[in-house]
């Protein structure tokens, strides 16, 4: 049975919903906040349909983890440095803490991977939780890698193995896996990533003359500042609105969203641009395209649709004189006919007449 | 003298040979008048995003066309459009535009009644091309407003009304049918628009569509082209008419007993307006009928619609939203307007064809009423679906009702006052119903932000149309019965060697012709007893 569990507040992106709250967590079936504190015996099962959110800002002070602190050492590729980052950090009245935890095994059919976006600096705990089905398994080896490092100093609990980070560098974020070795073999990964943003998969079309504007949202995050690329070639040239004033307008409508506004189009100006996000931890970057048009094109459909309309309705109105003129002419005969029948009953009518006179 | 006397007893509408014709133009024509605003929300995002104006600005251009539309439904958004936007559709535009003049309804009416059905959807048309065409170049908001909501959305507004009207003059016997196939133009142009215009946006971006669309709209010119003027201009067989209006106004009525729908009558009715009408007020009442006003049916339908529109299009326009707040995807959400399109479209003509049955034609006012409850009764049991297949059932019944009740819509009000008023009736039904059905939609935002659960809006706009479906119910059984006792007064009455009887005679035997058509000139016989001295006079030919 795979349950994969979140505690804390950032983002997983397996949800792919932008406006997910830390309240909305609850939506995903399978979703439970437990907060797991090793060396302290606080009862932490809860039902699984139940959900706790941790509030960022309130949460880290420095005193309730610092026992946590010491009763592990933080994990690492390089541990001096990050033992002595980690004691400025400390210090840190707002740092941000989470955890992440995977339960093994897999269910069938989900992945035993996590991916967590971070787009600050961010002590995080990542533990692999074994199912308590399988709690009477021995001999359980636990490896912790980060890429293809091996991490020691590993958090163990009854039957939970986890390491805790302190991320604040580009360079820390990767994947980072755990594997449990027995009878068989389970294995977890969580990906750690900065937050992509997402660019237009259509292009955005518009005329020569005209203006086009570009927007770039982030969801969720605020990035520290917004970059445009636009591609030369294979090349990204940077877009410079202050030099270039009468040509692009960059504008940062609100905190996660940017707008690019190009004015006097021309064919020149197709192609694909890009916006880059620059968060604490690293930058990513969205894509967009635009197509240039002259206005030709819908000029062409236009015209012919107007050429079909002004044929539909001449054939129309042509086939209505022409089915009044044969109604008239049918009538005209009809006159005619009737004419012809009173002429002739007048003129029955008058020898009967005269011959009812004669008779008489 | 031969052409007189078949004046007397010309044939009624023709029910079929062109009139199927005028029905695929009244097709196109309603379709687009319809379901034409509603296409327009794809290219919002857009031109928000272009503009770099607010939601509820650009919903501004939607909610002016819809308002100088009738009957416009700000309601059921386009199946493609995505749910946020939908749940914006809500917006404070629409609540102040219930305030917005509803000129174009009455407009129309007089327009019709003018220079008949024929010029006004052309001339309609060619006002919906260039609206949309001038939008193609517009540079700010503003103009958009102008171009898009107030041209366009007159345009559409001229198309409308005029289709309806022609199809009273056009069929009788079958007229439920051929008003059933009409109204089915609007889910069916709503299905083609929807990924009409999310193509033309995606290769042409907004300014290239609504291009594009322009030409599109022309299409009601031919639709117009087809609405042959019926009965050819015969020379006035009527006597002459003193100058005086209120005699002119009752020649008018006069006719409508004669003969509902005479080949002959609509020239008549142009020479009367011509040669009468020299007072002011007299005149208006010549081109809107605002005697209507007296008339026990149309006061009925009056109140009993007003309520209605209350609760009626505000499910179609948060079903989608709903559907997303209780955990289902935009595109399964968007769906379920497309399943009630797609069985709407199907309801409409059905509807049309069971109203015109032996059956229930005498009654259709009580199944329009039961129509309308069956409706509400689909929103109280809506809070009950839970999950995605409750909801589909929803949309199916929900579907099926509104298709019922739009495709009697017209049929019910030209049933209660006839055809030859029912130009003026339909102005009139226009002004007094846009208020409500603007407030309709922005009534249930409030309640949906008030309590922040969706399912006291479907409860209120249950109740309401249920009231109004017992309303109609309870009221046209007193209206028949009433008009069953005028009957049977007119019919005593006629024991009497009046000279009356003439006339008389030749409106009961063409009752015996279309006893199916009983409750039709039931709204006419009244009014007959209030004119008979005059009716006689000039009857007597």
């Amino acid at each position: 049975m795979l349950a994969v569990k979140a505690t804390g507040c950032a983002r997983t992106e397996l949800q792919k919903d932008p406006t997910v709250t830390t309240q909305d967590a609850s939506h995903s079936q399978a979703n439970s906040l437990t907060k797991m504190q090793t060396g302290l015996n606080v009862s932490s099962p809860e039902p699984m349909t139940t959900t706790r959110t941790v509030n960022r800002q309130t949460q880290g002070s420095p005193s309730d983890h610092l026992t946590f602190g010491h009763n592990v050492s933080v994990p690492g590729p390089d541990l001096t440095t990050q033992e002595f980052k980690q004691e400025t950090k400390e210090h840190v009245s707002n740092a941000t803490f989470v955890e992440y935890e995977i339960l093994l095994p897999g269910v069938s059919g989900t992945s035993t991977e996590k991916n967590i976006t971070l787009d600050r600096a961010t002590r995080i705990e990542l533990s692999c939780r074994l199912d308590n089905k399988y709690s009477h398994l021995k001999s359980l080896q636990v490896t912790w890698k980060w890429g293809n490092e091996t991490l020691r100093h590993i958090n163990k609990t009854e039957n939970s193995w986890g390491i805790q980070l302190r991320i604040w560098d580009n360079s820390q974020l990767g994947s980072y896996s755990c594997t449990l070795k027995g009878e068989e073999e389970m294995h977890a990964v969580f990906h750690l990533q900065v937050p992509k943003i997402e660019g237009k998969e259509k292009p955005i079309v518009s005329y020569e003359g005209d203006t086009a504007v570009m927007i770039c949202k982030s969801y969720g995050y605020t990035p520290t500042a917004w970059t445009w690329y636009m591609t030369n070639g294979s090349e990204q040239v940077a877009i410079n609105d202050s030099l270039l004033a009468d040509k692009y307008v960059i504008n940062r409508v609100s905190a996660n969203v940017t707008h690019l506004k190009i004015l006097k189009l021309t064919k020149e100006d197709d192609g694909i641009y890009w916006c880059e996000a620059g968060f604490e931890l690293g930058k990513s970057k969205g894509k967009l395209k635009l197509k240039v048009l002259s206005l030709m094109v819908p000029l062409k459909p236009f015209l012919a649709i107007v050429a079909e309309v002004i044929v539909l309705v001449t054939v129309v109105f042509l086939y209505e004189i022409y089915s009044k003129k044969k109604e008239k002419c049918a009538a005209d005969e009809k006159e005619f006919d009737q004419i012809e029948q009173l002429k002739s009953e007048e003129s029955n009518g008058l020898e009967n007449s005269s011959t009812r006179h004669r008779k008489i | 003298m031969p052409p007189l006397a078949n004046a007397g007893q010309a044939p009624g509408p023709p029910d079929g040979g062109w009139g199927w014709a005028v029905v695929c133009g009244a097709f196109v024509s309603i379709g687009f008048a319809y379901a034409f605003p509603k296409g327009l929300a794809i290219f919002f995002k857009e031109i928000q995003d272009f503009f770099g104006t607010s939601y509820s600005e650009v919903a501004w251009v939607s909610s002016i066309m819809l308002a100088t539309t009738y009957g416009a439904d700000g309601k059921k958004r386009n199946q493609d459009l995505s749910i946020r936007d939908q749940a914006r559709c809500r917006h404070p535009s629409l609540k102040v535009l219930s305030a917005a003049p509803q000129l174009p309804g009455p407009i129309s009416s007089i327009l019709v009644n003018r220079y008949g059905s024929r010029p006004v959807v052309i001339f309609g048309g060619l006002l919906c091309g260039i609206g949309m065409v001038s939008a193609a170049f517009c540079t700010s908001i503003l103009q958009l407003y102008i171009c898009v909501g107030f041209i366009t959305g007159f345009g559409l507004a001229l198309n409308l009304q005029p289709s309806v009207i022609i199809i009273g003059k056009y069929f009788l016997k079958r007229r439920p049918i051929a008003n059933g196939l009409a109204m089915a133009g609007s889910p069916v142009m709503l299905c083609t628009l929807a990924p009409l215009n999310q193509f033309l946006f995606d290769n042409f971006g907004w300014r290239g569509s609504f291009l594009i669309l322009g030409a599109i709209l022309l299409h009601c010119c031919v639709a117009g082209a087809l609405f042959r003027p019926i009965g050819a201009p015969t020379p006035p067989v009527k006597p002459q008419v003193t100058g005086k209006g209120k005699d002119a106004l009752k020649e008018e009525v006069t006719e409508d007993a004669m003969e509902m729908g005479s080949p002959t009558k609509v020239p008549m009715e142009d020479k009367v307006e011509e040669e009468g009408g020299k007072a002011c007020c007299e005149k208006i009442n010549q081109y809107l009928d605002f005697s209507l006003f007296k008339h026990r049916g149309f006061l009925i339908y009056l109140i009993g619609n007003v309520l209605m529109f209350l609760g009626f299009f505000a499910p179609i326009v948060f079903l989608a939203p709903y559907a997303k707040h209780i955990g289902i995807d935009e595109y399964s959400a968007a769906f379920l307007l497309s399943i009630l399109a797609i069985v709407d479209m199907i309801a409409r003509p059905t509807t049309g064809i069971i109203a015109n049955s032996k059956w229930v034609r005498p009654q259709i006012q009580y199944f329009f009423s039961f129509s309308i409850a069956f409706n509400g009764t689909c929103h109280l049991l809506c809070p009950l679906a839970s999950g995605y297949t409750g909801l589909v059932i929803y949309a199916i019944f929900f579907g099926l009702a509104f298709g019922m009740v739009c495709a009697m819509l017209f049929e019910t009000l030209m049933d209660l006052v006839g055809a030859a008023r029912f130009t003026s009736a339909v102005g009139l039904v226009t002004i007094a119903e846009c208020c409500t059905i603007l407030l309709g939609p922005p009534i249930g935002g409030t309640l949906i932000d008030t309590f922040g659960d969706y399912k006291y809006m479907f409860i209120k706009c249950g109740a309401v149309m249920v009231l109004a479906g017992t309303f109609l119910f309870i009221m046209n059984y007193y209206n028949y019965r009433m008009l069953a006792k005028e009957e049977k007064e007119r019919k005593a009455k006629e024991e009497n060697p009046k000279p009356v009887r003439t006339e008389n005679e030749g409106r009961n035997s063409w009752n015996k012709e279309t006893t199916r058509d009983g409750p039709e000139l039931e709204p006419l016989s009244k009014e007959q007893e209030g004119l008979k001295e005059e009716v006689n006079g000039i009857n007597e030919v």
